[in-house]
Protein backbone atom coordinates (compact mmCIF):
# COMPACT_ATOMS: atom_id res chain seq x y z
CA UNK A 1 0.00 0.00 0.00
CA UNK A 2 2.80 2.13 1.23
CA UNK A 3 5.42 1.67 -2.08
CA UNK A 4 3.41 1.89 -4.96
CA UNK A 5 1.22 4.63 -4.21
CA UNK A 6 -2.32 4.34 -2.66
CA UNK A 7 -4.85 5.54 -5.84
CA UNK A 8 -7.79 6.13 -3.27
CA UNK A 9 -5.58 8.55 -1.25
CA UNK A 10 -5.29 10.61 -4.63
CA UNK A 11 -8.96 11.19 -5.41
CA UNK A 12 -10.34 13.29 -2.55
CA UNK A 13 -7.15 15.47 -3.25
CA UNK A 14 -7.70 16.01 -6.61
CA UNK A 15 -11.24 16.87 -6.23
CA UNK A 16 -10.75 19.50 -2.81
CA UNK A 17 -7.99 21.01 -5.22
CA UNK A 18 -10.38 21.25 -8.23
CA UNK A 19 -12.92 23.02 -6.13
CA UNK A 20 -10.38 25.08 -4.60
CA UNK A 21 -9.07 26.02 -8.54
CA UNK A 22 -12.99 26.28 -8.66
CA UNK A 23 -13.53 28.80 -6.62
CA UNK A 24 -10.87 31.22 -7.53
CA UNK A 25 -12.11 31.26 -11.13
CA UNK A 26 -15.97 31.62 -10.20
CA UNK A 27 -14.38 34.63 -7.80
CA UNK A 28 -12.81 36.40 -10.87
CA UNK A 29 -15.93 36.03 -12.95
CA UNK A 30 -18.15 37.20 -10.24
CA UNK A 31 -15.79 40.11 -10.00
CA UNK A 32 -14.94 40.87 -13.24
CA UNK A 33 -17.30 43.95 -13.23
CA UNK A 34 -16.28 45.40 -10.08
CA UNK A 35 -12.84 44.71 -11.46
CA UNK A 36 -12.68 47.43 -13.28
CA UNK A 37 -12.96 50.49 -10.70
CA UNK A 38 -10.87 49.72 -8.38
CA UNK A 39 -9.43 46.51 -8.99
CA UNK A 40 -6.14 47.10 -6.50
CA UNK A 41 -8.38 47.16 -3.63
CA UNK A 42 -10.44 44.17 -5.33
CA UNK A 43 -7.74 42.05 -5.55
CA UNK A 44 -6.21 42.52 -2.63
CA UNK A 45 -8.75 43.24 -0.37
CA UNK A 46 -12.03 42.11 -1.65
CA UNK A 47 -13.45 45.19 -1.52
CA UNK A 48 -14.26 45.47 2.33
CA UNK A 49 -16.38 42.82 1.67
CA UNK A 50 -16.19 39.98 3.94
CA UNK A 51 -18.49 38.75 6.23
CA UNK A 52 -17.99 37.53 10.42
CA UNK A 53 -17.83 33.76 9.60
CA UNK A 54 -15.81 34.16 6.45
CA UNK A 55 -13.69 36.83 8.40
CA UNK A 56 -12.95 34.36 11.16
CA UNK A 57 -12.11 31.20 9.18
CA UNK A 58 -9.61 33.10 7.17
CA UNK A 59 -7.60 34.75 9.95
CA UNK A 60 -7.56 31.21 11.75
CA UNK A 61 -6.95 29.20 8.65
CA UNK A 62 -3.90 31.46 7.43
CA UNK A 63 -2.70 31.42 11.46
CA UNK A 64 -3.08 27.64 11.20
CA UNK A 65 -0.03 26.72 9.31
CA UNK A 66 0.87 22.57 8.60
CA UNK A 67 3.05 22.33 11.24
CA UNK A 68 0.48 22.81 13.50
CA UNK A 69 -0.94 19.85 12.03
CA UNK A 70 2.24 17.76 12.18
CA UNK A 71 4.66 18.86 14.08
CA UNK A 72 2.44 20.09 16.94
CA UNK A 73 0.72 16.98 17.68
CA UNK A 74 4.01 14.56 17.46
CA UNK A 75 5.42 16.66 20.23
CA UNK A 76 1.79 16.35 21.95
CA UNK A 77 2.79 12.59 21.26
CA UNK A 78 6.22 12.97 22.67
CA UNK A 79 4.95 15.39 25.70
CA UNK A 80 1.47 14.87 26.95
CA UNK A 81 -1.10 16.92 28.47
CA UNK A 82 1.70 19.38 28.67
CA UNK A 83 1.73 19.85 25.06
CA UNK A 84 -1.68 20.84 24.97
CA UNK A 85 -1.53 23.32 28.15
CA UNK A 86 0.70 25.21 25.71
CA UNK A 87 -0.77 25.17 22.55
CA UNK A 88 -3.71 26.50 24.38
CA UNK A 89 -2.30 29.90 24.47
CA UNK A 90 -3.54 30.35 21.03
CA UNK A 91 -7.11 31.14 21.39
CA UNK A 92 -6.15 34.25 22.40
CA UNK A 93 -4.64 34.79 18.92
CA UNK A 94 -8.12 35.69 16.88
CA UNK A 95 -9.52 37.92 19.26
CA UNK A 96 -6.56 39.73 20.34
CA UNK A 97 -5.97 40.95 16.86
CA UNK A 98 -9.27 41.25 16.21
CA UNK A 99 -10.31 42.92 19.24
CA UNK A 100 -7.04 44.88 19.10
CA UNK A 101 -6.33 46.13 15.90
CA UNK A 102 -9.77 44.90 13.67
CA UNK A 103 -11.66 48.49 14.34
CA UNK A 104 -8.70 50.39 14.34
CA UNK A 105 -7.25 49.34 11.16
CA UNK A 106 -10.72 49.18 9.43
CA UNK A 107 -11.31 53.06 9.80
CA UNK A 108 -8.00 54.16 8.99
CA UNK A 109 -7.35 52.02 5.61
CA UNK A 110 -10.94 53.85 4.99
CA UNK A 111 -9.81 56.78 5.46
CA UNK A 112 -6.43 56.56 3.76
CA UNK A 113 -7.51 54.04 0.83
CA UNK A 114 -4.95 51.58 2.16
CA UNK A 115 -5.15 48.29 1.07
CA UNK A 116 -1.90 47.08 3.06
CA UNK A 117 -0.88 47.63 6.26
CA UNK A 118 2.27 49.02 5.22
CA UNK A 119 0.26 51.91 3.71
CA UNK A 120 -1.09 52.84 6.89
CA UNK A 121 3.03 52.16 8.40
CA UNK A 122 3.84 55.28 5.71
CA UNK A 123 0.42 57.26 6.32
CA UNK A 124 1.38 57.07 10.12
CA UNK A 125 5.53 57.55 10.11
CA UNK A 126 5.77 59.64 6.85
CA UNK A 127 8.45 57.14 5.86
CA UNK A 128 9.01 55.44 2.39
CA UNK A 129 11.93 53.97 3.87
CA UNK A 130 10.50 52.77 6.69
CA UNK A 131 7.13 51.54 4.42
CA UNK A 132 10.19 49.98 2.26
CA UNK A 133 11.50 48.17 4.89
CA UNK A 134 8.55 46.93 5.88
CA UNK A 135 7.88 45.49 2.54
CA UNK A 136 11.09 44.00 2.30
CA UNK A 137 10.67 41.88 5.68
CA UNK A 138 7.32 40.81 4.95
CA UNK A 139 8.51 39.44 0.99
CA UNK A 140 11.45 37.88 2.59
CA UNK A 141 9.88 36.15 6.11
CA UNK A 142 6.93 34.98 3.63
CA UNK A 143 8.89 33.66 1.32
CA UNK A 144 10.79 31.39 3.89
CA UNK A 145 8.07 30.91 5.71
CA UNK A 146 5.24 29.81 2.13
CA UNK A 147 8.09 27.36 1.56
CA UNK A 148 8.24 25.71 4.67
CA UNK A 149 4.60 25.10 4.29
CA UNK A 150 5.58 23.75 0.94
CA UNK A 151 7.57 21.48 2.35
CA UNK A 152 5.72 20.25 5.17
CA UNK A 153 2.87 19.80 2.98
CA UNK A 154 5.15 17.97 0.52
CA UNK A 155 6.51 15.85 2.85
CA UNK A 156 3.59 14.74 4.77
CA UNK A 157 1.86 13.86 0.97
CA UNK A 158 4.92 11.43 0.15
CA UNK A 159 4.74 9.95 3.74
CA UNK A 160 1.38 8.93 3.78
CA UNK A 161 0.45 8.10 -0.15
CA UNK A 162 3.42 6.04 -1.00
CA UNK A 163 3.84 8.52 -4.08
CA UNK A 164 6.73 11.30 -4.62
CA UNK A 165 7.66 14.31 -2.92
CA UNK A 166 7.69 16.00 -6.01
CA UNK A 167 4.14 14.96 -7.28
CA UNK A 168 2.77 16.02 -4.19
CA UNK A 169 4.25 19.59 -4.50
CA UNK A 170 2.46 19.59 -8.24
CA UNK A 171 -0.50 18.52 -7.11
CA UNK A 172 -1.29 20.85 -3.87
CA UNK A 173 1.28 23.73 -4.81
CA UNK A 174 0.25 24.34 -8.38
CA UNK A 175 -3.48 24.73 -7.64
CA UNK A 176 -3.18 27.15 -4.60
CA UNK A 177 -0.80 29.48 -6.87
CA UNK A 178 -3.16 28.77 -9.70
CA UNK A 179 -6.24 30.07 -7.34
CA UNK A 180 -4.79 32.77 -5.24
CA UNK A 181 -3.36 34.35 -8.54
CA UNK A 182 -6.46 34.08 -10.44
CA UNK A 183 -8.97 35.30 -7.50
CA UNK A 184 -6.83 37.72 -5.51
CA UNK A 185 -7.64 37.98 -1.60
CA UNK A 186 -11.06 37.08 -1.98
CA UNK A 187 -10.52 33.75 -3.19
CA UNK A 188 -8.06 33.15 -0.44
CA UNK A 189 -10.76 34.04 1.80
CA UNK A 190 -13.32 31.88 0.73
CA UNK A 191 -10.99 29.00 0.17
CA UNK A 192 -9.36 29.69 3.85
CA UNK A 193 -13.16 28.75 5.13
CA UNK A 194 -12.95 25.43 2.94
CA UNK A 195 -9.38 24.81 4.41
CA UNK A 196 -10.71 25.74 8.17
CA UNK A 197 -13.84 23.10 7.90
CA UNK A 198 -11.96 20.28 6.07
CA UNK A 199 -9.54 20.81 8.85
CA UNK A 200 -11.78 20.52 11.60
CA UNK A 201 -13.29 17.25 9.58
CA UNK A 202 -10.13 16.00 9.29
CA UNK A 203 -9.23 16.33 13.29
CA UNK A 204 -12.50 14.77 13.96
CA UNK A 205 -11.75 11.99 11.24
CA UNK A 206 -8.60 11.31 12.38
CA UNK A 207 -9.32 11.34 16.53
CA UNK A 208 -12.03 8.56 15.80
CA UNK A 209 -9.74 6.17 13.99
CA UNK A 210 -7.17 6.93 16.38
CA UNK A 211 -9.62 5.55 19.25
CA UNK A 212 -11.07 2.81 16.81
CA UNK A 213 -7.26 1.19 17.08
CA UNK A 214 -6.25 1.88 20.42
CA UNK A 215 -9.32 0.00 21.34
CA UNK A 216 -11.52 2.80 22.90
CA UNK A 217 -10.66 5.73 24.83
CA UNK A 218 -10.19 3.95 28.25
CA UNK A 219 -8.27 1.19 26.83
CA UNK A 220 -5.66 3.82 25.70
CA UNK A 221 -5.96 6.29 28.69
CA UNK A 222 -4.99 3.05 30.82
CA UNK A 223 -2.02 2.07 28.49
CA UNK A 224 -0.86 5.99 28.79
CA UNK A 225 -1.52 5.91 32.45
CA UNK A 226 0.83 2.56 32.69
CA UNK A 227 3.40 3.34 30.21
CA UNK A 228 4.12 7.33 30.78
CA UNK A 229 2.46 8.68 33.72
CA UNK A 230 5.23 12.11 32.97
CA UNK A 231 2.70 12.78 29.87
CA UNK A 232 -0.02 13.72 32.88
CA UNK A 233 2.68 16.29 33.88
CA UNK A 234 2.70 19.68 32.88
CA UNK A 235 6.48 19.65 33.33
CA UNK A 236 6.66 16.13 31.58
CA UNK A 237 8.57 14.76 33.67
CA UNK A 238 11.51 17.64 32.80
CA UNK A 239 10.29 17.03 28.93
CA UNK A 240 8.50 20.69 29.10
CA UNK A 241 10.32 23.27 30.27
CA UNK A 242 8.87 26.27 32.22
CA UNK A 243 10.30 28.84 29.86
CA UNK A 244 9.10 27.24 27.25
CA UNK A 245 5.64 27.86 28.71
CA UNK A 246 6.69 31.81 28.95
CA UNK A 247 8.08 31.80 25.67
CA UNK A 248 5.32 30.21 24.17
CA UNK A 249 3.01 32.91 25.49
CA UNK A 250 4.75 35.48 23.66
CA UNK A 251 5.95 34.04 20.40
CA UNK A 252 2.21 31.99 19.28
CA UNK A 253 0.01 34.12 21.43
CA UNK A 254 0.51 37.45 22.37
CA UNK A 255 2.66 39.07 19.51
CA UNK A 256 0.78 37.02 16.88
CA UNK A 257 -1.40 39.86 16.62
CA UNK A 258 1.31 41.98 14.84
CA UNK A 259 1.69 39.39 12.03
CA UNK A 260 0.85 41.40 8.62
CA UNK A 261 -1.19 38.58 7.30
CA UNK A 262 -3.22 38.59 10.52
CA UNK A 263 -3.50 42.54 11.04
CA UNK A 264 -4.23 42.64 7.01
CA UNK A 265 -7.90 40.98 8.10
CA UNK A 266 -9.12 44.41 9.48
CA UNK A 267 -8.86 45.99 6.42
CA UNK A 268 -11.06 43.56 4.54
CA UNK A 269 -14.17 43.19 6.56
CA UNK A 270 -17.78 44.76 5.72
CA UNK A 271 -19.12 45.85 9.50
CA UNK A 272 -18.39 45.76 12.80
CA UNK A 273 -21.46 43.74 13.78
CA UNK A 274 -19.09 41.06 11.47
CA UNK A 275 -15.86 41.63 13.52
CA UNK A 276 -17.67 41.38 16.30
CA UNK A 277 -19.27 37.78 15.06
CA UNK A 278 -15.40 36.43 13.79
CA UNK A 279 -13.93 37.24 17.34
CA UNK A 280 -16.29 34.23 18.43
CA UNK A 281 -16.29 31.81 15.72
CA UNK A 282 -12.34 32.57 15.43
CA UNK A 283 -12.04 31.61 19.74
CA UNK A 284 -14.14 28.87 19.23
CA UNK A 285 -12.41 27.43 16.07
CA UNK A 286 -8.73 27.67 16.86
CA UNK A 287 -9.67 26.24 20.26
CA UNK A 288 -11.11 23.59 18.75
CA UNK A 289 -8.33 22.79 16.13
CA UNK A 290 -5.22 22.85 18.69
CA UNK A 291 -7.27 21.03 21.38
CA UNK A 292 -8.52 18.76 19.07
CA UNK A 293 -5.53 17.83 16.87
CA UNK A 294 -3.20 17.61 20.10
CA UNK A 295 -5.22 15.59 22.16
CA UNK A 296 -5.24 13.01 18.86
CA UNK A 297 -1.31 13.49 19.28
CA UNK A 298 -1.24 12.04 22.85
CA UNK A 299 -3.60 9.39 21.92
CA UNK A 300 -1.93 8.15 19.45
CA UNK A 301 1.13 7.68 21.81
CA UNK A 302 -1.41 4.92 22.62
CA UNK A 303 -1.31 2.86 19.23
CA UNK A 304 2.52 4.18 18.14
CA UNK A 305 3.97 2.20 20.70
CA UNK A 306 7.56 2.47 19.69
CA UNK A 307 9.90 5.04 21.05
CA UNK A 308 10.74 7.79 19.44
CA UNK A 309 13.82 7.03 17.35
CA UNK A 310 12.14 4.42 15.54
CA UNK A 311 9.59 6.56 13.99
CA UNK A 312 12.71 9.17 12.84
CA UNK A 313 11.47 12.36 14.79
CA UNK A 314 8.23 14.08 16.00
CA UNK A 315 7.42 14.82 12.81
CA UNK A 316 6.71 11.49 11.57
CA UNK A 317 4.55 10.47 14.10
CA UNK A 318 1.48 12.38 12.72
CA UNK A 319 2.12 10.57 8.99
CA UNK A 320 2.64 7.57 10.53
CA UNK A 321 -0.55 7.38 12.77
CA UNK A 322 -2.33 8.24 9.50
CA UNK A 323 -1.23 5.42 7.75
CA UNK A 324 -1.42 2.88 10.89
CA UNK A 325 -5.19 3.45 11.77
CA UNK A 326 -7.07 4.71 8.80
CA UNK A 327 -8.66 2.60 6.39
CA UNK A 328 -6.81 3.09 2.82
CA UNK A 329 -9.66 4.65 1.42
CA UNK A 330 -9.70 6.84 3.99
CA UNK A 331 -6.10 8.08 3.87
CA UNK A 332 -7.00 10.38 0.85
CA UNK A 333 -9.47 12.30 3.41
CA UNK A 334 -7.11 12.50 6.39
CA UNK A 335 -4.73 14.22 5.10
CA UNK A 336 -6.67 16.60 2.96
CA UNK A 337 -6.55 18.48 6.50
CA UNK A 338 -3.12 18.83 7.01
CA UNK A 339 -2.75 19.89 3.82
CA UNK A 340 -5.46 22.53 3.79
CA UNK A 341 -3.71 24.11 6.76
CA UNK A 342 -0.73 24.25 4.28
CA UNK A 343 -2.11 25.93 1.24
CA UNK A 344 -4.66 28.16 3.61
CA UNK A 345 -1.43 29.66 5.05
CA UNK A 346 0.28 29.66 1.55
CA UNK A 347 -2.32 31.64 -0.25
CA UNK A 348 -2.75 34.12 2.47
CA UNK A 349 1.14 34.96 2.79
CA UNK A 350 1.42 34.56 -1.14
CA UNK A 351 -1.66 37.78 -1.54
CA UNK A 352 -0.15 39.65 0.77
CA UNK A 353 3.87 39.36 -0.27
CA UNK A 354 2.21 40.56 -3.68
CA UNK A 355 0.40 43.42 -2.36
CA UNK A 356 3.68 43.87 -0.54
CA UNK A 357 5.52 44.35 -4.37
CA UNK A 358 2.82 45.75 -6.18
CA UNK A 359 0.73 48.47 -3.78
CA UNK A 360 3.82 49.42 -1.61
CA UNK A 361 6.85 49.58 -4.07
CA UNK A 362 5.31 49.59 -7.21
CA UNK A 363 2.13 51.74 -7.43
CA UNK A 364 3.96 53.71 -4.86
CA UNK A 365 6.85 54.66 -7.27
CA UNK A 366 4.66 55.52 -9.91
CA UNK A 367 2.28 57.59 -8.10
CA UNK A 368 5.40 59.49 -6.54
CA UNK A 369 6.55 60.58 -10.22
CA UNK A 370 3.08 61.27 -10.93
CA UNK A 371 1.52 58.61 -13.35
CA UNK A 372 -1.57 56.18 -12.97
CA UNK A 373 -1.27 53.20 -14.47
CA UNK A 374 -4.47 51.94 -16.31
CA UNK A 375 -6.95 48.88 -15.11
CA UNK A 376 -5.39 46.81 -17.73
CA UNK A 377 -2.25 47.37 -17.29
CA UNK A 378 -2.68 46.95 -13.03
CA UNK A 379 -4.10 43.80 -13.58
CA UNK A 380 -1.45 41.94 -15.72
CA UNK A 381 0.73 43.41 -13.23
CA UNK A 382 -0.62 41.90 -9.89
CA UNK A 383 -1.49 38.50 -11.52
CA UNK A 384 1.95 38.32 -12.40
CA UNK A 385 3.56 39.35 -9.18
CA UNK A 386 1.69 36.84 -7.43
CA UNK A 387 2.43 34.20 -9.68
CA UNK A 388 6.14 34.98 -9.91
CA UNK A 389 6.39 34.76 -6.17
CA UNK A 390 4.17 31.55 -6.20
CA UNK A 391 6.35 29.59 -8.62
CA UNK A 392 9.66 30.74 -7.49
CA UNK A 393 9.03 29.81 -4.45
CA UNK A 394 7.60 26.66 -5.75
CA UNK A 395 10.61 26.18 -7.57
CA UNK A 396 12.79 26.52 -4.38
CA UNK A 397 10.50 23.91 -2.35
CA UNK A 398 11.57 21.20 -5.05
CA UNK A 399 15.31 21.80 -3.16
CA UNK A 400 14.73 23.90 -0.49
CA UNK A 401 19.18 24.91 0.00
CA UNK A 402 19.66 25.33 3.66
CA UNK A 403 19.71 28.74 3.59
CA UNK A 404 15.24 29.37 3.79
CA UNK A 405 14.94 26.87 6.65
CA UNK A 406 17.99 29.55 8.53
CA UNK A 407 15.64 32.26 7.19
CA UNK A 408 12.42 29.97 7.79
CA UNK A 409 13.75 30.12 11.64
CA UNK A 410 14.14 33.83 11.87
CA UNK A 411 10.62 34.23 9.96
CA UNK A 412 7.99 33.98 12.78
CA UNK A 413 9.93 35.72 15.40
CA UNK A 414 11.23 38.18 13.24
CA UNK A 415 8.02 39.33 11.72
CA UNK A 416 6.62 39.96 15.44
CA UNK A 417 9.92 41.50 16.47
CA UNK A 418 9.53 43.67 13.59
CA UNK A 419 6.10 44.82 13.71
CA UNK A 420 4.72 44.52 17.23
CA UNK A 421 5.38 47.70 18.65
CA UNK A 422 5.33 50.12 15.72
CA UNK A 423 1.98 48.90 14.99
CA UNK A 424 0.70 48.94 18.91
CA UNK A 425 2.36 51.54 19.71
CA UNK A 426 2.12 53.77 16.60
CA UNK A 427 -1.76 53.22 16.37
CA UNK A 428 -2.35 53.72 20.02
CA UNK A 429 0.51 55.95 21.34
CA UNK A 430 0.47 60.10 20.12
CA UNK A 431 4.23 60.37 20.31
CA UNK A 432 5.78 57.69 18.87
CA UNK A 433 7.58 58.69 15.79
CA UNK A 434 9.45 57.71 12.22
CA UNK A 435 12.41 57.38 14.11
CA UNK A 436 11.51 55.35 17.04
CA UNK A 437 9.70 53.16 14.54
CA UNK A 438 12.84 53.15 12.04
CA UNK A 439 15.33 52.32 15.01
CA UNK A 440 12.31 49.48 16.37
CA UNK A 441 11.93 47.63 13.02
CA UNK A 442 15.53 47.69 12.17
CA UNK A 443 17.06 47.50 15.15
CA UNK A 444 14.68 44.78 16.54
CA UNK A 445 15.02 42.43 13.79
CA UNK A 446 18.85 42.86 13.65
CA UNK A 447 19.28 42.22 17.03
CA UNK A 448 16.30 39.26 17.05
CA UNK A 449 18.42 37.38 14.19
CA UNK A 450 21.30 37.85 15.59
CA UNK A 451 20.66 36.75 18.90
CA UNK A 452 19.00 33.47 16.93
CA UNK A 453 21.88 33.11 14.35
CA UNK A 454 24.64 32.74 17.42
CA UNK A 455 22.02 31.03 19.64
CA UNK A 456 22.28 33.48 22.31
CA UNK A 457 19.95 33.26 24.99
CA UNK A 458 19.17 34.98 27.76
CA UNK A 459 18.17 32.07 30.99
CA UNK A 460 17.46 29.66 28.59
CA UNK A 461 14.40 31.90 26.79
CA UNK A 462 13.78 31.72 23.55
CA UNK A 463 15.26 34.81 21.76
CA UNK A 464 11.87 36.52 20.81
CA UNK A 465 11.91 37.83 24.73
CA UNK A 466 15.54 39.29 23.09
CA UNK A 467 14.03 40.59 20.06
CA UNK A 468 10.67 42.25 21.40
CA UNK A 469 12.70 43.77 24.61
CA UNK A 470 15.14 45.34 22.45
CA UNK A 471 12.57 46.77 19.98
CA UNK A 472 10.79 48.34 22.50
CA UNK A 473 13.49 49.93 24.20
CA UNK A 474 14.34 51.11 20.59
CA UNK A 475 11.30 52.06 19.89
CA UNK A 476 11.52 54.78 23.14
CA UNK A 477 14.91 55.54 22.70
CA UNK A 478 13.80 57.10 19.25
CA UNK A 479 10.81 58.57 20.08
CA UNK A 480 12.09 60.53 22.85
CA UNK A 481 15.14 61.56 20.81
CA UNK A 482 13.32 61.93 17.63
CA UNK A 483 10.93 64.90 17.37
CA UNK A 484 7.51 64.22 17.05
CA UNK A 485 5.00 63.31 14.00
CA UNK A 486 3.80 66.65 12.19
CA UNK A 487 0.40 68.07 14.17
CA UNK A 488 -1.88 67.49 10.93
CA UNK A 489 -0.78 63.74 10.50
CA UNK A 490 -1.39 62.87 14.45
CA UNK A 491 -4.93 64.21 13.97
CA UNK A 492 -5.55 62.33 11.36
CA UNK A 493 -4.48 59.51 13.31
CA UNK A 494 -5.75 61.01 17.14
CA UNK A 495 -8.88 62.83 16.26
CA UNK A 496 -9.68 66.11 18.65
CA UNK A 497 -12.63 66.36 20.55
CA UNK A 498 -13.63 68.78 18.26
CA UNK A 499 -12.57 68.02 14.79
CA UNK B 1 -20.54 58.92 15.94
CA UNK B 2 -17.59 61.38 15.80
CA UNK B 3 -14.20 60.59 15.06
CA UNK B 4 -12.86 61.47 18.42
CA UNK B 5 -15.87 59.50 19.49
CA UNK B 6 -14.94 56.21 17.75
CA UNK B 7 -11.37 56.82 18.88
CA UNK B 8 -12.13 57.03 22.38
CA UNK B 9 -14.51 53.46 21.75
CA UNK B 10 -11.84 51.75 20.10
CA UNK B 11 -9.36 52.56 22.65
CA UNK B 12 -11.73 51.50 25.14
CA UNK B 13 -12.04 48.19 23.42
CA UNK B 14 -8.32 47.62 22.93
CA UNK B 15 -7.55 48.24 26.87
CA UNK B 16 -10.51 46.10 28.00
CA UNK B 17 -9.00 43.21 25.19
CA UNK B 18 -5.65 43.64 26.91
CA UNK B 19 -7.25 43.17 30.34
CA UNK B 20 -9.03 39.82 28.89
CA UNK B 21 -5.92 38.87 28.09
CA UNK B 22 -4.65 39.29 31.41
CA UNK B 23 -7.14 37.40 33.36
CA UNK B 24 -6.97 34.72 30.92
CA UNK B 25 -3.40 34.44 31.35
CA UNK B 26 -4.03 34.40 35.10
CA UNK B 27 -7.12 31.93 34.83
CA UNK B 28 -4.31 29.44 32.88
CA UNK B 29 -2.10 29.56 35.39
CA UNK B 30 -4.33 28.83 38.12
CA UNK B 31 -6.14 25.98 35.62
CA UNK B 32 -3.01 24.03 34.93
CA UNK B 33 -0.31 24.84 37.33
CA UNK B 34 -2.51 25.79 40.36
CA UNK B 35 -4.33 22.58 39.89
CA UNK B 36 -1.36 20.07 38.78
CA UNK B 37 -1.34 18.42 42.36
CA UNK B 38 -5.48 17.84 42.57
CA UNK B 39 -5.83 14.35 42.61
CA UNK B 40 -9.15 14.28 41.62
CA UNK B 41 -9.71 12.50 37.84
CA UNK B 42 -12.44 13.09 35.05
CA UNK B 43 -12.98 11.08 32.24
CA UNK B 44 -9.69 9.09 33.58
CA UNK B 45 -7.57 12.35 33.06
CA UNK B 46 -5.57 14.54 36.56
CA UNK B 47 -8.56 17.54 36.73
CA UNK B 48 -5.66 20.03 35.35
CA UNK B 49 -5.18 18.45 32.46
CA UNK B 50 -8.97 19.08 31.75
CA UNK B 51 -8.98 22.49 33.05
CA UNK B 52 -5.80 23.35 31.44
CA UNK B 53 -7.25 22.34 28.24
CA UNK B 54 -10.89 22.72 27.41
CA UNK B 55 -11.68 24.98 30.86
CA UNK B 56 -8.88 27.77 29.06
CA UNK B 57 -10.76 27.26 25.75
CA UNK B 58 -13.94 27.89 27.15
CA UNK B 59 -12.89 30.55 29.63
CA UNK B 60 -11.58 32.31 26.55
CA UNK B 61 -15.00 32.06 25.04
CA UNK B 62 -16.68 33.54 28.12
CA UNK B 63 -14.18 36.07 28.18
CA UNK B 64 -15.01 37.24 24.31
CA UNK B 65 -18.76 37.00 24.63
CA UNK B 66 -18.37 39.12 27.66
CA UNK B 67 -16.33 41.21 25.76
CA UNK B 68 -18.78 42.03 23.43
CA UNK B 69 -21.45 42.31 25.17
CA UNK B 70 -20.28 45.36 27.78
CA UNK B 71 -17.35 46.45 26.05
CA UNK B 72 -17.42 46.72 22.47
CA UNK B 73 -20.14 48.72 20.29
CA UNK B 74 -21.14 48.75 16.77
CA UNK B 75 -20.19 51.90 14.71
CA UNK B 76 -20.37 53.24 10.95
CA UNK B 77 -16.75 52.29 8.89
CA UNK B 78 -17.51 54.47 6.52
CA UNK B 79 -16.17 58.36 6.19
CA UNK B 80 -18.99 59.85 4.64
CA UNK B 81 -21.40 58.71 7.47
CA UNK B 82 -19.07 59.91 10.34
CA UNK B 83 -18.67 63.01 8.89
CA UNK B 84 -22.15 64.06 8.58
CA UNK B 85 -22.71 64.25 11.65
CA UNK B 86 -19.99 66.21 12.97
CA UNK B 87 -19.76 68.33 9.36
Amino acid sequence: MSNGGNLAALLPLLIFMAVMIGIGFYVRQVQARGFGRNFVQQYFIGNHDLGGFVLAMTTVATYSSVSSFVGGPGMAWQIGFGWIYMAVVQVTAIFLVLGIFGKRVALLSRKFDAVTVVDIIRERFQSDGLASLAAFIIVLFFCATMTAQFVGGAKLFAAVTGYSYEMGLLLFGLAVVVYTTVGGFRAVALTDTCCALIMMVGIVLLLYHVLLAGGGYSNLMANLHLNHPEMFEPFSGGHMPAGLYLTQWILVGICTIALPQSVVRGISYKDTASLHKAMLIGTVVVGFMNIGINFTGILAHGVLTGDLASYGGVDNIIPKTIVTVMPPALVGLAIIGPLAASISTISGLLIVASSAIIKDVYLHQQHKKGKEPGTKQLRLLSMLATAVIGVVVFIIALTPPSLIWIINMFAFGGLETAFFWMLLLGLFWRRANKLGAILSMGGGTVVYCLTQGMGFKVMGLHQITIGITASLLFFLLGTYLGKPQDEQVLNEFFPHRKN
Amino acid sequence: MTDWEKYQQIRREAAYTGLALLVLILFWCWAGFGLADVEMEIFGLPLWAVTSSIGVWLFAIVLVKLLLKFVFRDMPLDEEKGAEEHE
